[in-house]
Parts: structure tokens; sequence; C-alpha cells
């Protein structure tokens, strides 16, 4: 396997070569200390990354786009750009979170050809943006969370449908913010975004989501 | 909605994003106001439904073939090595054009000499007592008519060739072989042919 870069690495490293191999690290550490690695070539350090992160970028497209088979193709797709892009990697920023921004490009990318291909097949719902009243407040009400005894299963199944009728930059922020767990800092960067665009953003995913389930909330 | 610094810190503090001074000037301004503590529990009950009903990470079907596909992409996209080409030495720019000219003459004098050889052989092969005798050559005779066949033979001794046509019909003795020979008439021969060419009987 070539080296992607040919570049020296940009993670510091001991006098001995060695990164970090006597102190324990964190999660974060360790993935600096492995693309460290696979920026000078080293496949099985790579493929240590792609073990580590496959988890969070499947879930995080087949949230996004529904359809398994094709969330399995992107997520491929994100990991073999991440590799080529790996000499612009920089330590400012963790590694999932630059992931993350990978596979938000591609999904858009999937989008717009899935939307050339079916030319007026797709099914708008999936882009249609519901106003919500500006002057509403911007948390959910105490005495609209669902009741706790609803089964995971089927919360989660009316949580995706609810999820399925926001726009894609609607459903991206909740689910990278309140699923993935991602700062709002860090949601920018994935999403190329500014920081106010995502505040509002995920305001309005909020409330939309809150009156999807409301029905929900109400009954239990 | 307001993103001026104030809503944008709010915004952090109601999802926990604040920290240092930011988060202790907040916590004493909000210790006043309890909508916007309501507000903050509330958010944080939100992420935890959220969160405890999609998973934050689900395994990909099939991982190990999930992650040798990803290495045979790379494998494919990542191009091949090109080494570079190595620079011809100036002697081998001619020097090169010229051997393969030599092995052309060589090999063609190879095979002329070859061909020679190989006559010999079978002549020698069929030879008795230094008598010319027949020598079986490979060639096709084209005979114009039908039912006539030639027999090629020659001698390695002598040099004549003779080529023997049989099922051809006899010659009839009335037939004039001078008129299928063109003879000059004003040319002297030092032949002893029976041919008078005397003016005398010419002007006749």
């Amino acid at each position: 396997m070539n080296n992607p870069n040919g570049e020296p690495s940009k993670i510091e490293q001991g006098p001995d070569g060695s990164i970090g191999a006597d102190v324990p690290l964190s999660d974060h550490e360790d993935d600096f200390r492995l693309v460290a690695l696979a920026q000078k070539g080293d496949m099985r350090a790579y493929d240590e990354l792609v073990t580590r992160h496959r988890g969070k970028i499947f879930a995080m497209i087949r949230n996004m786009i529904h359809q398994e088979a094709d969330a399995w193709d992107i997520s491929q797709d994100v990991f073999i750009k991440a590799w080529h892009a790996l000499p612009r990697f920089e330590a400012k920023a963790r590694f999932s979170t630059w992931l993350y921004r990978i596979a938000h490009n591609a999904v858009y990318d999937w989008t717009r050809k899935r939307k050339i291909e079916s030319a007026g097949e797709l099914n708008d719902e999936i882009f249609e943006r519901e106003r919500i009243d500006s002057a509403s407040f911007t948390t959910p009400s105490g005495g609209e969370m669902p009741d706790q005894s609803m089964s995971q299963s089927e919360l989660r199944q009316k949580i995706q449908a609810a999820l399925n009728k926001l726009s894609p930059e609607h459903r991206e922020v909740v689910l990278l913010k309140d699923v993935q767990g991602l700062s709002y800092k860090e949601i920018a960067d994935a999403m190329s975004s500014t920081l106010g665009t995502v505040m509002s953003r995920l305001y309005y995913a909020r409330q939309k989501l809150q009156t999807l389930l409301k029905d929900e909330y109400e009954s239990r | 909605m307001n993103t001026n610094p104030d809503e944008a810190n709010l915004a952090l503090w109601l999802d926990d994003e604040l920290e240092g001074a930011e988060l202790a000037s907040f916590e004493a301004w909000t210790a006043s106001q309890p909508e916007h503590l309501a507000a903050r529990e509330e958010t944080r009950r939100w992420r935890k439904l959220i969160s405890g009903a999609i998973p934050q990470s689900e395994e990909p079907p099939f991982p190990d073939f999930f992650n040798s596909r990803i290495a045979q992409g790379i494998r494919e996209q990542t191009p091949a090595l090109v080494l570079p080409e190595k620079k011809t030495a100036f002697w081998k720019s001619w020097l090169m054009p010229m051997a393969a000219c030599a092995g052309m003459v060589f090999a063609f004098w190879i095979g002329a000499k070859s061909e020679t050889r190989s006559i010999a052989s079978q002549i020698t092969e069929f030879d008795v007592a230094g008598a010319p005798r027949a020598i079986p050559v490979e060639q096709i005779i084209y005979t114009p008519e039908n039912g006539v066949n030639a027999e090629l033979f020659a001698s390695d001794l002598s040099s004549p060739m003779v080529i023997v046509l049989s099922g051809m019909a006899a010659i009839p003795d009335t037939m004039d072989f001078s008129a299928t020979t063109y003879i000059p008439r004003e040319r002297e021969f030092n032949s002893t042919a029976d041919f008078d060419s005397s003016p005398a009987e010419v002007t006749n």
C-alpha cells in the first residue's frame, strides 16, 4: 500500500519515534496515534480506525438516507475518501468530526445524484420544510415528554418517522447533536456552516420534532 | 432566532457546552431565571430521550467484509507506482540499430548457405559411382494441356536440366520448325547450318 501523502506526519512524536506508547491514551489521542501511522502508509492502523468509527458513520448515514444497502456503500466510500484525504488532515479537530464532514458531503452527493436519476420520482416529502412559529419556545415543554414505559423499539420507530419528515439539514443537525453528541462547533465544522446557522437549525428541528411527537406525548 | 453573543451563549448553556468563566457567569445570572433552568432541564431530558431511542453506533452488516472492501477500494484507487524511464546511453542509440542490421545480414547469409547444403546432401545421397542421375526436385511445372505430365531431371555433374513431357501427341514430320523460329535476314552467321544466304539467290 502506497503512502497516501509521502509527507511527514503532522502528529508530534517522541524522540524514539513512538507515539505515547507508555502512557494510556484516551480514544481521542489514540485516534491521533493511529492517524499518524496511517499517514505514513500503515494500512493496519487505518483498518483499526475504520473499525473504531464505522459504527457511528454507518448509523449516521443510515439515519440520514434510510436505506441500509446504500448506507453500507456510502460508508465505505467515506473511509476510502478519508484515506486519500489523510495528508490534509490536521490534528486541529477530532478524527471523528472530520469523518462526519466527509460523510456529510458524501450523503449530499448521493442525494443530488439520486434526485437527478429519479427525475421527479423522488419523494418530495424529505425535502419539505414546514415552517415553525419562530416565537415558540426554544426547547420542548416538560409536559410533552413521552411515557417512559414506551418500549425503546417503538419509541425509536416513532422518532425516526418524525425525523424523516424533517428537511435533510434539520435531520442531520439533530442526529449530530442529540444522537452523536457533537458540540455546536463540531457540527458547524462537519456541515461547513456557521455556529449561528447550526443553532438556528437545531432550534427549528427540535420544535418540529416536538410538534410531530405531540400526540404521542399526550396519549401517555 | 437572534444569534447575538448572548443568545448564542444561552444556547450553549442550555446544551451544557459553556465552560469556565462564562459558565460561572451564566449560572449566576440564571439562578434568578427559573424558566431558563427549566428549559435547560428539558433540553437534557430531550437529549436523553433521543439518544436513548436511536443508537449512536450501529455495526454495518458483515463488518469484516466492510473493512476488506474499503482496503480493496483504496488499492484500486491508488495509482500504480510509475518507475522513471531510464535514459538510453548515447552509444546504444547507434550501436543497437547497427547490431540489428548485422544480425539480419548474418541470418540471410546463414539461410542461403543452409539451402545450398541441403541440395548437395540430397545429391550425395542418391549419387551412384559418380554417374549422372536424376534428382527429385520439388517443383511444380505448369503444363497448359490436360493429360500432359512433366517430370524434371537435373544432374549435379552436368548442368543440363531435362524436362520430360508424357502424354503429348506425336509431332508430325511435316511440321515446319522454321516457321516457329525468327531468323534475321541481314546478318551473317558463322554457322555450319545448311542455310544459303548469298545475295544472288536473294535477288532471284
